[in-house]
């Protein structure tokens, strides 16, 4: 079992004419946290949507595990799209956690979370029920899980989106800002939760734009600009000893 | 004008409108059965990324909401025998030209339904390794089929009505033996109200059900 769980190669990707993702590369190792920041555009959120395939990537190879995500190649080496049924295998491995939440608004917290494991797992309900009520009462919503999305706050809506991604038992969390569309006196609920799956040892990717998350949780930091990767390493460096000017530039800007 | 109104008529032919309610709900029940089945097809047709699939189902939508359902009822019942070697009656006629013109609304109802729900919806279910079929099936039909209920209903109320075409291939549906029955008491007045009557007694309930569903969906979510 190699170290390295998802490998990113000369990752391009284009919207039209406009350039998204100009080749990245980049490992993320079993365990880690890589927290991805810059400046809004600069590709962060379509990168992570690469990951799971929610967004098809142009060029370049994305591979979890060690199997390339989202394309297979024929004899003659070249690459053509794959199955439904492989592309949604190697999703379920991985969670994700929306910007605004996505959860499903026609089902209970409880339903919501034991979805995935009933209809793509196919796990008995009972079983899956008691599992969710674990991981709801883990999040903090206890005693929220019969009711609909609707009647909760923004911060319990996406830590119920948080429940339901880890009910499929992910081997890596997607966060896609999970906290931006979040009332301030919120956010810190959602961050907590988010540190406490840090400390279990979860790998975690994660786009935020929450600074003092970064510093405190990530071992990695990575800053994007245009579609490139500006410069990666400790939070200890990128935010007291940036080496790129690009990095202490927007370092600059988003902490005033 | 002292024109004396006589109701009295309408009670003593109450056989004649409760026959031709039968046919009429006949009709109406069929057409909408053809209609719903084909419109989800033709729907899901029209979404696809496939164009063997999508370019057919676009033509067939276009073709149907194009032309006059008078036409097409015409069409079915002389020249689909003709060109097919299938005779069918004339109840079954109109009931398929009726169907076959739902169905393309409903198409579009349905259509506009899957596509109003969020795409975080799609993404989420994506995310969680769902296919297709148990995406649509679990997720975005539930939340469309809440929003294609009002139209839904719109066209099932336009179809019952539009039943009244029949008569052009001699149905006996409730406007034909009306008429029947004009031309026999020379009382049109009294007897196209009662008519009025009967259809909006066979289309109120179903309004009402979809007034309660939509408030029922309200307050659980």
């Amino acid at each position: 079992m190699s170290d390295v769980i998802l490998k990113m190669l000369d990752l391009h990707k284009h919207f039209g004419n406009h350039e998204v993702l100009k080749g990245i590369d980049l490992n993320v190792r079993r365990g880690e946290v890589l927290v991805i920041i810059g400046p809004s555009g600069s590709g962060k959120s379509t990168l992570l949507r690469c990951l799971n395939f929610l967004e098809e990537y142009d060029k370049g190879e994305v591979l979890f595990d060690g199997r390339l995500v989202g394309y297979r190649r024929t004899k003659r080496g070249k690459l053509v799209k794959d199955s439904a049924r492989n592309i949604a295998a190697v999703r379920k491995r991985m969670g994700m956690v929306f910007q605004s939440f996505n959860l499903f608004p026609h089902m209970t917290v409880l339903e919501n979370v034991v979805e995935g494991p009933i209809v793509v797992q196919r796990i008995g309900r009972k079983e899956a029920e008691r599992d969710a009520k674990v991981l709801l009462e883990r999040v903090g919503l206890g005693d929220k899980i019969h009711e609909y999305p609707s009647k909760l706050s923004g911060g319990q809506q996406q830590r119920a989106g948080i429940a339901r991604a880890l009910a499929l038992r992910p081997e890596v969390m997607l966060f896609d800002e999970p906290t931006s569309a979040l009332d301030p006196e919120l956010v810190g609920e959602v961050l907590e939760v988010m540190k406490s799956l840090a400390a279990d040892g979860m790998t975690m990717i994660v786009v935020t734009h929450e600074m003092g998350f970064a510093r405190d949780v990530a071992d990695r930091v990575m800053v994007m600009d245009s579609g490139l990767i500006v410069e990666i390493g400790p939070p200890a460096n990128i935010f007291s000893n940036p080496a790129q000017a690009r990095t202490a530039e927007f370092l600059r800007r988003v902490l005033h | 004008m002292n024109y004396v109104w006589d109701f009295q008529i309408v009670w003593e032919y109450r056989q004649v409108f409760v026959r031709g309610a039968i046919i009429t709900a006949q009709l109406t029940f069929w057409a909408t059965l053809l209609g719903t089945v084909l419109g989800l097809v033709l729907g899901l047709m029209r979404r696809s990324t496939n164009a063997v699939l999508r370019y057919p189902a676009a033509l067939y939508i276009e073709a149907f909401r194009a032309t006059p359902v008078l036409v097409q009822l015409v069409w079915i019942y002389y020249s689909l025998p003709i060109l097919s070697g299938l005779q069918m009656g004339n109840v079954a006629s109109c009931a398929l030209g009726l169907g076959l013109h739902a169905a393309a609304y409903i198409a579009e109802i349905f259509r506009a339904g899957v596509n109003s729900i969020d795409k975080g919806q799609w993404d989420a279910s994506r995310a969680i390794g769902m296919r297709y079929t148990q995406m649509m099936r679990r997720i975005i039909l539930p939340q469309a089929i809440r929003r294609m209920i009002p139209p839904f209903i719109n066209e099932f109320a336009t179809l019952l009505k539009l039943t009244t075409l029949g008569s052009v291939l001699a149905v006996n549906e409730l406007l034909h033996e009306a008429t029947n029955l004009i031309n026999n008491t020379y009382r049109p007045l009294e007897i196209y109200t009662a008519v009025a009557v009967v259809f909006a007694i066979l289309i109120y309930p179903f309004i009402y059900a979809s007034q309660r569903l939509e408030q029922h969906w309200r307050i659980r979510s």
